[in-house]
């Protein structure tokens, strides 16, 4: 009882004018004094805790993930005033279509409404230029949401430099699915002959498995497959690999020791993949005299399937938020994150993430990415130091550089 | 809990009330920034709008001249302030994180005394048989240091780890390690693991059965006569899986170029690509170990065994099939719990199709940077993460 009382009054200073406008002006002065440092280009939330909250506070579910919005709407002006490029949210994941139908369908209602509001205000958001960009599977949307996902993106669209991702019926796996089948189907497109090259491909994955794979799923016999067929199964398919292996090896020592010509054509190659635009000059490979010809599927390197993903062209994700405590991505930005983002995981529940709490991790970063930069520099002589002991030293042989050298071998 | 920048009253307003467009436009206007001030394309557009009659013109620029002036300069205060505020935030920042740093490094030594292992799996089992539940798949995130015997050092901390997690009775370790160093040379990477297991366990016949494969290499596991004798007295076994950067996204890409030259060969749909089959081909890669190679047969090195895969293949599955069948079991491809050994999370190349609902774990930061090394892999760590995957709380004393 006391303690409500405390929070009332608290609530009503908080909201009395001169403090609502002294704390006004020091979020201002803190978010400017942000903009002074590296500030991350792409940062993602998982905006987790809208259920827990409503359930602790005693409101409706439904209520949760109204606060949880208006979060979020703290949360975008806070980035973008201090100059984060893209802001990608986890709004709705696949999975969560298992919830119950009642929620499901509260939160689809609260997206239509939001969407369609925000398309309400075309001139106001033309003026401040934030384009919003739906992610994930829109065919899995109500026709009625994916009117108002269309429509809102469309009005956006030309809108320059701010991005909001909002990853709608999304799970990453999916992405990753979508990315490796859009590649393959652009790379099944047939091309112009330009030059055809012999260059037997190298394969790690074995067809036969793979065929075999999708047999088994159209068969549904997933399940049988696992006991007394596995043993055989395992054992020829592990001899099939071992000879595309074999094959493999073999076509690389080939590959290397052929004339000057195909490593010619291979440097050419890596300089178009950087450009990453593959599709345009690239030799192509006979497979019968008479079927079409093809981009190599060799040419096809991470920044190939990086392209596309849903976030092609972003910049690579800085941050990865995840509030209420939970230390699993759950399936967001697998591709995205994994290299050298940097992910927090914060115990605050989603409706109740303020500046407040996301101040602390930028401050964080910009610390870590600032002594990063410094010790760069003194990396860069130390490599030099090492290397110069290195010649000195001559020819002694560590299992480091024994490993090494394996490796380049 | 609520919209600061915007007052009480009118956040009633906005959310009591089902406003049309314009309602909602003019309530929110005094809490919108100038567009003048954010950007140049938004201004230049506003210019193009004014009157463009020749006095109107006059009288606009001499007006924006004094205000130009006046706005340049308070601009130039505030970024100065902005500044001021910066640098204070982070020298405070810098004392706060010393602080914590050794206030983490203080309690880390006590525990690393309170939870010593002493080399014995009893009180190891006794630490985790309290906890309500334990990772079937273990994952570590390993670094090679940087200085002269580091591949001795990454040989040591993964034999520890092993050990430990052998005796807490998990029997999954896979070991992340970027350059993959450890890939190449693997039996040596297996004598050590048994000389650790037998100083913790004491006799080979205590010991749990080991098995080490990384993808695209054959197992390397127990010689038959002994797996036999052994399995008779302690059916625990351990495998690790050697991890590294080319398992994540180059896998990815390799596994896309085939279907790709499949589809081109017209032997696959892109239409037949979907979530399962990709999951099916990469937890092939890192679940089930392809052949075996009994220790005792392969004394040379790895890379020269498999210089001839076929040839050697055929000769040890035979052996395989019908001998050892526990060291071709395949393991869970997805690990529960991620283990971290540094100051903040970051996954630096790790498989990503593996980690959807892994929990990851991080030992936190304990200022060891300061002195250039890297964070210890000790005991205290291994356990806090397995408390918190058991969401227990920790304990002083046993």
């Amino acid at each position: 009882m006391a303690s409500m009382h405390l929070s009332h009054i608290r609530k009503w200073i908080l909201d009395s004018p001169p403090i609502e406008f002294a704390i006004g002006h020091i979020r201002e002065l803190l978010v400017g004094a942000l903009k002074q440092g590296p500030v991350p280009q792409h940062v993602a939330f998982v905006m987790d805790g809208n259920r827990r909250f409503a359930r602790s506070h005693g409101i409706e579910t439904v209520e949760g993930h109204n606060l949880g919005f208006e979060a979020l709407a703290r949360i975008l002006e806070v980035c973008y005033k201090s100059g984060v490029q893209v802001v990608t949210i986890y709004a709705f994941s696949i999975e969560n279509f298992k919830r119950s139908k009642f929620e499901v369908d509260a939160l689809m209602d609260i997206a239509k409404v939001k969407l369609s509001q925000l398309a309400q205000h075309g001139d106001l958001l033309d003026r401040y230029g934030a384009s919003v960009r739906v992610l994930g599977r829109r065919g899995l949307l109500k026709p009625d949401v994916a009117a108002a996902v269309d429509q809102a993106v469309e009005l956006t669209s030309r809108n320059g430099d701010r991005i909001l991702n909002i990853c709608f019926p999304y799970t990453s796996r999916d992405e990753i699915t979508t990315a490796v089948r859009d590649t393959v189907i652009d790379y099944t497109k047939p091309l112009d002959p330009v030059r055809p090259t012999s260059s037997p491909p190298r394969n790690p994955f074995s067809e036969s498995h793979i065929v075999s794979n999708i047999r088994a799923r159209a068969l549904n016999a997933k399940g049988q497959m696992e006991t007394s067929d596995s043993e055989n199964t395992s054992g020829s398919s592990s001899r099939d690999e071992d000879e595309s292996l074999g094959q493999d090896r073999s076509s690389n020592t080939v590959y290397e020791s052929t004339s000057s010509f195909s490593s010619s054509t291979t440097l050419h190659l890596a300089g178009l993949q950087d450009d990453s635009t593959p599709r345009d000059l690239l030799f192509a490979k006979p497979t019968d005299a008479s079927s079409p010809f093809f981009i190599s599927p060799e040419t096809i390197t991470p920044q190939t399937i990086t392209d596309h993903m849903f976030t092609k062209g972003d910049p690579p994700l800085d941050l990865l938020i995840r509030t209420s405590g939970v230390e699993r991505l759950s399936d967001f930005m697998l591709w995205q994150c994994h290299q050298n983002t940097e992910i927090v995981f914060l115990d605050v529940l989603w409706p109740e993430f303020d500046l407040w709490h996301f101040l602390p991790v930028l401050w964080r970063w910009q610390r870590r990415v600032a002594k990063a930069q410094w010790r760069g520099m003194e990396e860069d002589d130390d490599i030099a130091r090492a290397t110069d002991r290195l010649y000195s030293e001559g020819l002694d042989e560590t299992p480091l550089r024994q490993g090494a050298k394996i490796k380049g071998l | 809990m609520t919209l600061p920048m915007v007052s009480a009253r009118d956040r009633e307003l906005y959310r009591r009330q089902k406003l049309s467009a314009t309602d909602r436009e003019r309530l929110l206007r005094p809490y919108l920034p100038d567009p003048d001030s954010l950007s140049t394309r938004p201004s230049i557009h506003q210019h193009r709008k004014r009157p463009s009659t020749a006095r109107k013109k006059n009288a606009t620029r001499t007006r924006n001249r004094t205000r130009t002036r006046t706005i340049s300069i308070r601009a130039f205060l505030r970024s100065q302030l902005h500044q001021l505020v910066y640098a204070l935030i982070h020298i405070c920042l810098g004392f706060y994180v010393r602080l914590s740093q050794a206030l983490a490094a203080v309690i880390d030594r006590i525990q690393a005394i309170v939870y010593y292992h002493h080399r014995t799996p009893e009180l190891i089992q006794k630490d985790v048989r309290s906890l309500s539940r334990l990772p079937e798949h273990l994952s570590v995130i390993l670094s090679l240091h940087r200085d002269d015997d580091a591949l001795q050092t990454l040989m040591d901390e993964v034999s520890e780890l092993a050990a430990w997690t052998a005796c807490a009775g998990i029997p999954t370790l896979s070991i992340y390690e970027k350059s993959g160093v450890l890939k190449s040379c693997i039996p040596a990477l297996y004598q050590a693991v048994t000389d650790k297991l037998s100083s913790y366990y004491g006799s080979p016949v205590h010991q749990p059965i080991l098995r080490i494969f990384a993808p695209h290499h054959s197992v390397y596991g127990p010689s038959r006569a002994s797996s036999v004798t052994r399995r008779s007295s302690n059916g625990a076994t351990l495998t690790i899986l050697l991890l590294s950067a080319t398992d994540g996204r180059e896998t990815l890409v390799d596994l896309t170029k085939t279907l790709a030259e499949m589809a081109q060969n017209g032997k696959l749909s892109p239409d037949d690509i979907s979530t399962d089959l990709i999951d099916a081909e990469i937890s092939e890669i890192t679940s089930r170990p392809s052949q075996s190679t009994p220790a005792l047969f392969s004394n040379d090195n790895d890379q020269g065994d498999e210089k001839e895969p076929v040839s050697g293949n055929n000769r040890h599955h035979d052996t395989a099939d019908n001998l050892v069948p526990p060291i071709l079991q395949p393991i869970k491809p997805e690990p529960d719990l991620l283990l971290i050994f540094g100051p903040y999370v970051k996954l630096d190349g790790y498989p990503p199709w593996q980690i959807r609902l892994t929990e990851i774990f991080c030992t936190g930061d304990r200022g060891s940077s300061i002195t250039g090394g890297q964070e210890a892999v000790e005991y205290q760590g291994f356990m806090r993460a397995l408390w918190r995957y058991a969401r227990a709380q920790m304990r002083f004393g046993r």
